[in-house]
Order: C-alpha cells, then structure tokens, then sequence
C-alpha cells in the first residue's frame, strides 16, 4: 500500500485545486466579458461624441468655421479632445492639433490612431480615436478624442480582478489545504489500522470519529464486513476444530480397546494386525493433535510466555535434537551461528518452529544429503536463520501453498506426515512478528526465518 | 496396595481413569466434583490424585492450590481438555506435579501416575549414584557404568539414562520422555525419540549383555531386566 505521505495528493486537496482553478479561469472570463462589455460601452460613447463634433463642425457656416474649431478645442484644454482643421496639403489651419494623425482617412469613419496634440513636445503619441472628412472646399476638419478613459477602465477591471483573485484564491487555498490535513490524517490513521488485518488479524477495527463523515460511513462500513468476515472464518475453523475435537475421544477409546486386546493375544499374528491398526489410529490422533495445535497457536493474541530469548541456545538444541536422526540417514547436519542480536520470544515455541524446519529438511533429504542451520546476524540488525537442504526443493508455484494447512505437494504425498508441520511453523513465526520465506532451487529448499532485533 | 482419588466429573473418563489405575495395582475411589473431592483429599490418605481441570463446584486449579496450602503433599496428577501450553503451567504452578491432556491414552495416564508414584516414595533427596543391575550411573561425576566397564555418552544421552534409571521397571512413554530430557511439551511428531534411545542402547546393551532396555510396543519404553 502506498504511504500518504504528501498532503497534495489527497482528494480533498486536488479537489480544492481543480475547484481553485476553476474559479480563476470562470473569474478571468467574467472579468474578460464585463471589460470587454465596458469597453465597447466607452467606445461607442467616445465615436458618438466624435461623430457629433464631426457632424456639428461640417454643419458650421463655412466662413465661421476657423473660429468655431479653434473655440471647440479650446473647451477641452486637458482631456485630449482634439479638433483641427488642415488645407489640402495638411496645414493646419485652425484647431489644436498639429497634424493629421497617420492613418486617419477623411472617409467620415470612425479610427483607431496614435495621435500628438502638441508635436514638438516629448510625450509619446497616446492612443486615440479619430474622423475626418473632407469639405466641399477641400480643407480637412479632423476630430480627435483620446481613448484613455477607455484603457483605464480596462486596467481598473484587470486590477481589480487581480485583487480579487488573490483575496479569494490564496486564501481559499490555504485554508484548503488545513482543512484537507484532517481528512489525510484520518486516512493515514486507516492505513495504520490496516496493517495488522493484511498480516491476518482481523480483530482489528478501522478508527471511526464522532463526525459521521463519509470516511465514518466507509471505515464503519468496512468494519462490519471484517466483523463478518471474522465470524464466518471462526465458523469455519470452530467446525473444524470441533469435528478434530469431538473425534479425538472415540478415536482414544477405540486405540484403548484395540491396544488392549493387542496386549492380551501378544504374539499371534492377529496381535500384528492389531498393532498395526493403533498405529494408523495413532497417526489420525497425531494429525488432529497438529490441527488443534495450530488453532491454538493462531488463537493465541498474545505474548505472555516472551522473555528474553537466546536464540542461539535454541538452535543448539535442536541440532541437538535432529543430530542423531541426520546421522542414521548418513546426512551432514552442519550448525553454524554466528553473533545474534537480542531477541524476545518464547523458547519453545521457536524450538517448535524450527524442529518443524528441520525435522522436513531431514525427512525430505536424501540419505547421503546436507542440511545447514545458519543463524547470522543480516545487514538490518535483525537475526537471520536459515535452514538449506539438498532434497528436492520446491517449486516457485507451491512457496505460498505449503504454509497452508493440509498442503501436501506431489514431492511429499509419499512421505510421512500430515501437512500441517509448517503451518504451525507459520503461525508460531507471525505470533513473535516474524517472518517467514521459503527459497532454494531445484538442488534444495532454504527456509528463511526473519526475527527482528528486540 | 497403593490407594488413587480420581476427581472427575466425566463418568465414562472417570470409568477409564478407575479401570486403568485399578490394572496397575492402584486401588482408585471416583468423586464426581472439586469440592467433595478436597475434602476427601484432606480427609484421607492417598497416594495419588488424578485432578480434572474443569470441575463443577470447585475448579481443579482451586482444589490444587487448596491442597498444597494446607500442606498436603500428595503427588496430583492433572487431567484436561485445555492444551495450550499456559495452561499447563497454571496447573503446574498452582501445585500439579504433572499434566496430560484430555483425550489420553489410558497407559498414558497410568505411565505418568507410577512415576509419580514412584518420585513420591523415594524423593530425589541428593544421591548421588543410581544402580539398576550392573549398570550404574555416578551423578556427581557424570559417568556410567556397565558391568564396571566405562560408558561414553553424551551429555543428553546422561540425561536419558538417568530418566529411564530412575524410572526402573516403569513404562515411560515417547512423551514423557521428551518432556522430561528435553523440557518441551509439544508432540515431536517424528521418530527422533526412538533414535536417541536407539543410540543409547547400542552403548548399553552390548554384545552378550543382558538387554535392559526394553521397547513396549504401542506405549513406549522401560528399563529392566526381561522377566
């Protein structure tokens, strides 16, 4: 499972963000069209009164025309309300501006120019609007207006929208991102509370608030459905214990007869046939023995019997133990630990596990084969012990099925046993939280038991 | 004639747990819960008590405890359907000299309750060397003997030796022996008891020796002269 470390890449925070940017872009497209709106608003309001002044100044009586653009120019000492009136050759002749503006046609239409009231001054040319048109004389009456209040609408929309989008947009952000911490959190908390049901436990709970949130709903929901997944396997496993169970004692009374009988006919072959039968009886009750042996581990939520443990003592007695049986079968059974980290745990539990491991990696060995037992410390800290042998390995598709209960491969159907040695191993292994991995090729098995440093 | 209290509610087990004992010399009375058992354990003097863990009235780990505080050291053996090892060390810690676990095999039952028997009669009170025909074991040099000639062995094959020595002329089973040489209580599983004993035998019992190491098909081993 993937951490959730960053705050960015929880929902809540993208959601913000889509939703952040979105507002931007649905702001800058409101501002855009009211500007643009305005603008055009202005716009025709300036050609109107240019239009009128055009209009008012063609109209003027022709020998009083010099007077009334000069008068008209003068209403409008600062705000760039132009009128000029320029012979055929472009002198000016009245009016307040110096030259006709490049690219402004006597066509009696409206244009955009770059225009100077005063020629020689050093202000650049400023935006402007203008018309012009020729008189029946052939003098040009030239009307000018700047567009600044125009553009000065526009810069007052595009800062003000600047303003806004900063007072809304870091702010929203932000608070976002606060408000999205608790969410994170909360899911990291789940994260952390589903740890140990990955590892199998599924008395664990999923933390709910007192929000009743939609995380509420989901973890309350996933609660539920470990509750029932809990229950239907303790079913499960609560049958078949109890059938392992409920068989053991008629399964002891009938070894009870049988051996019975057997010691009072000793000697005649009926007595063979007899023994013979308890022993098969025996290897069923070994089998359901194992089977509650392995409830009962897996049951066991607890760490009451741990202490410190030195678990090089314990591999030195199962060598011990194995030692004799490895040498019958003319097997080398080398023990090899090295410096081990403190370990805590219970001890014979462990020799359990590894009597399981080694007890298989003899039994599935051929006569004249190897087995190591390596304790060693690995590169973490944590003690490593593996148990390599030379029998016939097993295949990379069977690694997960041989620690399930009942398994038994083609390789070991002819052997004795029942299928259930490693799974005590397993359940043993995940009570002291560690670990347990199975390698090797096709020249043998290495079992790996991982058991982190106290 | 060495007299057992059997304290169990379960009549059927109760029924076994009598016939057993009663096959081996012991003379078994039954009560059926803890409470009358206690009393009948204080009242008289018995041997050996075998104890059922779950009982009505009284549980089998009070009427233990009960015992040992007024100072009745009468061997008990305990008797119960709960495996977990825990368990078994709350019965031993409560006062239990011993512990099996229910369903047993009655030989079982009645190979744990002679050696009880037998620890009780004659307490391990600081000999120093145990004798059994020509064969003798030195426990303070570690050594063995047979027939006066030095034996090798191991320090676990000691251990065994000793076992089996003290237990003279008792059928002792896989079991118990792995419980009480190697100090584990979970079934082995496998035939590695046999082997060890194997070894030990071949060292003991030598060529024209009289074999004292006997195997008891379907139960287990003793250590004795053939009959």
């Amino acid at each position: 499972m993937r951490p959730l470390t960053d705050a960015w890449r929880s929902a809540t925070s993208r959601l913000i963000l889509i939703y952040g940017a979105l507002f931007a872009i649905w702001c800058v497209v409101l501002l855009g069209v009211v500007q643009w709106e305005s603008s055009r608003y202005l716009t025709n309001v300036v050609d109107g009164m240019l239009a009128a002044r055009l209009h008012y100044l063609e109209r003027t009586d022709p020998h009083r025309l010099r007077d009334t653009v000069d008068a008209a120019s003068a209403i409008d000492a600062t705000g760039f309300m132009a009128a000029g009136l320029f012979d055929a050759k472009g002198q000016r002749i009245a009016g307040n501006i110096e030259k006709v503006p490049a690219g402004l046609d006597e066509d009696g239409v409206i244009h955009a120019v770059q225009a100077r009231v005063d020629e020689n001054s050093d202000e650049p040319a400023r935006r402007a609007r203008g018309m012009a048109n020729t008189l029946p004389d052939g003098e040009r009456l030239v009307v000018v207006k700047e567009s600044a209040v125009i553009d000065g609408l526009g810069a007052i929309i595009r800062r003000g929208a600047l303003w806004g989008l900063s007072l809304t947009l870091i702010p929203g952000v932000l608070g976002g991102i606060l408000i999205a911490r608790r969410p994170a959190r909360r899911v990291r908390e789940i994260q952390l509370a589903m740890e140990p049901i990955r590892e199998g436990d599924l008395s664990v709970r999923l933390p709910v608030s007192r929000t009743g949130d939609e995380v509420d709903l989901l973890a309350g929901t996933v609660n539920t459905t470990l509750g029932e997944i809990e229950r239907l396997l303790g079913e499960v496993k609560g049958v078949t214990d109890n059938i392992a169970h409920d068989l053991r004692t008629p399964l002891t009374r009938m070894r009870t007869r049988l051996y019975r009988v057997q010691q009072q006919i000793e000697g005649t072959p009926e007595a063979e046939q007899l023994e013979a039968a308890v022993e098969e009886i025996d290897t069923v009750l070994a089998r359901f023995r194992a089977l509650l042996r392995v409830s009962e581990l897996e049951d066991r939520q607890r760490s009451a019997c741990f202490e410190s443990m030195d678990l090089g003592t314990v591999l030195k007695n199962v060598h011990e133990f194995y030692a004799p049986l490895a040498e019958d079968r003319h097997q080398v059974f080398e023990l090899d630990v090295g410096k081990l980290p403190h370990l805590r745990g219970d001890p014979q539990l462990m020799f359990e596990a590894f009597a399981n491991l080694v007890g298989n990696a003899i039994k599935f060995t051929p006569n004249g084969g190897a087995i190591r037992l390596v304790a060693l410390t690995d590169p973490t800290g944590d003690a490593r012990v593996d148990i390599a042998d030379t029998g016939p390995g097993i295949p990379v598709g069977e690694r997960e099925a041989v620690f399930r209960r009942f398994y038994r491969s083609d390789e070991t159907r002819s052997k004795p046993g029942c299928g259930l040695g490693l799974a005590i191993v397993s359940a043993i292994v995940r009570l002291h939280g560690y670990s347990l991995a199975v390698g090797g090729n096709d020249d043998g098995a290495v079992f790996s038991v991982t058991c982190p440093a106290a | 004639m060495p007299r057992a209290l059997v304290i169990e509610d379960d009549e059927v087990t109760a029924r076994d747990i009598v016939a057993e004992l009663g096959a081996h010399g012991l003379n078994a009375e039954w009560v059926a819960n803890g409470r009358d058992g206690l009393a009948r354990a204080l009242e008289n003097g018995y041997d050996i008590i075998t104890l059922d863990r779950m009982l009505p009235g009284m549980d089998g780990i009070d009427v233990v405890s009960e015992l040992r505080k007024r100072a009745v050291e009468t061997p008990v053996l305990m008797i119960s359907a709960l495996s977990d090892v825990d368990e078994r060390v709350r019965g031993l810690r409560a006062g239990g000299d011993d512990y099996l676990t229910k369903p047993f095999a009655p030989d079982e039952l009645a190979a744990r309750a002679e050696v009880l028997l037998r620890r009780h009669r004659r307490p391990e009170t600081g000999e120093t060397r145990i004798r059994v025909e020509d064969l003798e074991l030195d426990l303070v040099k570690h050594n063995a003997l047979r027939g006066g000639q030095p034996l090798t062995l191991l320090p676990t094959e000691f251990r065994l030796l000793e076992f089996l020595m003290r237990n003279a002329g008792q059928v002792v089973t896989r079991q118990m022996i792995f419980e009480h040489v190697w100090g584990f209580h979970f079934d082995p599983g496998t035939n590695v008891i046999d082997v060890h004993i194997g070894r030990l035998r071949r060292k003991i019992d030598g060529a024209g020796q009289v074999p004292l190491i006997r195997t008891v098909r379907g139960s287990g081993y003793v250590l004795a002269p053939a009959d």
